[in-house]
């Protein structure tokens, strides 16, 4: 039960993206395509469970005043394998997200979730609460990602939804329709939970 | 143990574990890398001499240049060591491609450049990498952009704005692409022609 709570406190109760609003640089950055969005998440839950896991164990061994210097060896590790082993098998997604990726070693996400629960908690729990986080940036991206792909490209995973040569709204594939995106979400995801806060008083 | 003296044993550990781990990763994953980039720059080659069915790499050192000054050597070394040699179906050279590179807008902007064996003029040119501002200066990946240069010999000035019609909002994407054709054609033609 536990772990459930775990589990389901990243996808929405505290999501890393629409809730904590921490890591928002790749949020606002890679989202130009559902695809995009997808992979930066799959690729930073894998740093979240592993790190969270590996420090859950260390956390007796690591002296309190150099917890952050060793959070970050750890951190880092594990996303150069990502940027690796992505760059070795996956090519073509590294060529669009290679630039982001040695940056989730500063997404506050990862060290955040380490200081604040992995290093209090068991490896399990926090390894479920790595995954919770990461299922939840995940989808936070996906569906911006969506949304700008959608409005911007006019395609959905690269599928064309419109005929060749239909004007799109280009600036949703732009910066600025990122922060647009984002500001609309997260008032649409404030005015579900006021109204389920209305409803339970 | 003493507090400090813990520290710096537990951080070295640490940091030995995860060098010695991504030393296995790197040495894994470099190869397939390496690879994919090779396997990638050469079929590109066959975008930009279509008529080619093979292609082979040739590889000209520094000492056939005689250039003597290392720095210059090195550079020399980068720049045009590697000139890809398009052969179609009946054993005959049909042309030669090449990589150049300029200074863009948002960085460095890459491209691949095909040249007739016969008549030393531009069959193609394709843009292999570039961090342009999207919807500006990535425009130098279409074809009309592109189409410019088909056409052009090493005696042409390749510059915009002379023989190279700009493209509008950007001039700078527009210069590095005609600054890598240009510097990479004088400097593989020289090569390319020098060393037979």
């Amino acid at each position: 039960m536990v772990l459930w709570k775990d589990l389901i406190r990243g996808l929405w109760a505290e999501n890393p993206t629409f809730r904590l609003n921490i890591g928002l640089c790749p949020v606002l950055a890679v989202t130009t395509s559902a695809i995009n969005g997808v992979s930066m998440g799959v690729a930073t839950t894998f740093v979240l469970v592993c790190s969270s896991a590996l420090i859950s164990l260390l956390k007796r061994i690591i002296p309190d005043k150099v917890r952050i210097p060793a959070y970050i060896i750890v951190i880092a590790t594990f996303v150069t394998i990502v940027d690796l082993v992505m760059h070795a098998y996956l090519p073509d997604l590294h060529s669009v997200l290679g630039l982001f990726i040695p940056l989730i070693v500063v997404n506050c996400i990862v060290l955040g979730r380490a200081e604040a629960f992995a290093a209090k908690n068991s490896v399990v729990r926090s390894a479920v609460d790595g995954l919770g986080m990461g299922l939840g940036f995940t989808w936070a991206l996906t569906l911006l990602g969506s949304i700008r792909e959608i409005l911007g490209a006019g395609s959905f995973f690269g599928h064309a939804l419109v005929a060749e040569g239909t004007t799109t709204l280009g600036i949703m594939s732009l910066p600025p329709g990122a922060f647009i995106t984002l500001g609309i979400l997260m008032a649409v995801m404030n005015m579900v939970s006021a109204r389920q806060k209305r409803k339970v008083s | 143990m003493n507090e400090s003296l813990r520290m710096v044993v537990v951080l070295a550990v640490i940091a030995m574990v995860s060098a010695g781990i991504l030393s296995v990763v790197y040495g894994t994953t470099s190869v397939i890398i390496e690879e994919n980039a090779a396997r990638a720059l050469e079929s590109s080659v066959y975008d930009v001499l279509p008529q080619a069915t093979k292609v082979d790499i040739i590889r000209r050192s520094a000492d056939e240049l005689g250039v003597d000054d290392p720095k210059e050597m090195r550079e020399q070394e980068q720049r045009t060591t590697l000139i890809y040699q398009g052969i179609n179906d009946q054993d005959q050279v049909i042309g030669y491609a090449f990589v150049g590179e300029a200074n863009g807008y948002g960085g460095v902007v890459r491209i691949l450049v095909g040249v007739d064996e016969a008549t030393d003029e531009i069959l193609n040119i394709k843009v292999l990498a570039h961090t342009e501002t999207p919807g500006l200066g990535s425009r130098i990946e279409d074809e009309s952009f592109r189409s410019r240069f088909v056409g052009k010999t090493v005696e042409d000035p390749i510059a915009v704005n002379q023989d190279i019609d700009n493209l509008s909002g950007a001039t700078i994407s527009a210069r590095a692409v005609a600054d890598a054709v240009r510097q990479g054609f004088v400097d593989t033609a020289a090569v390319y022609r020098g060393g037979e």
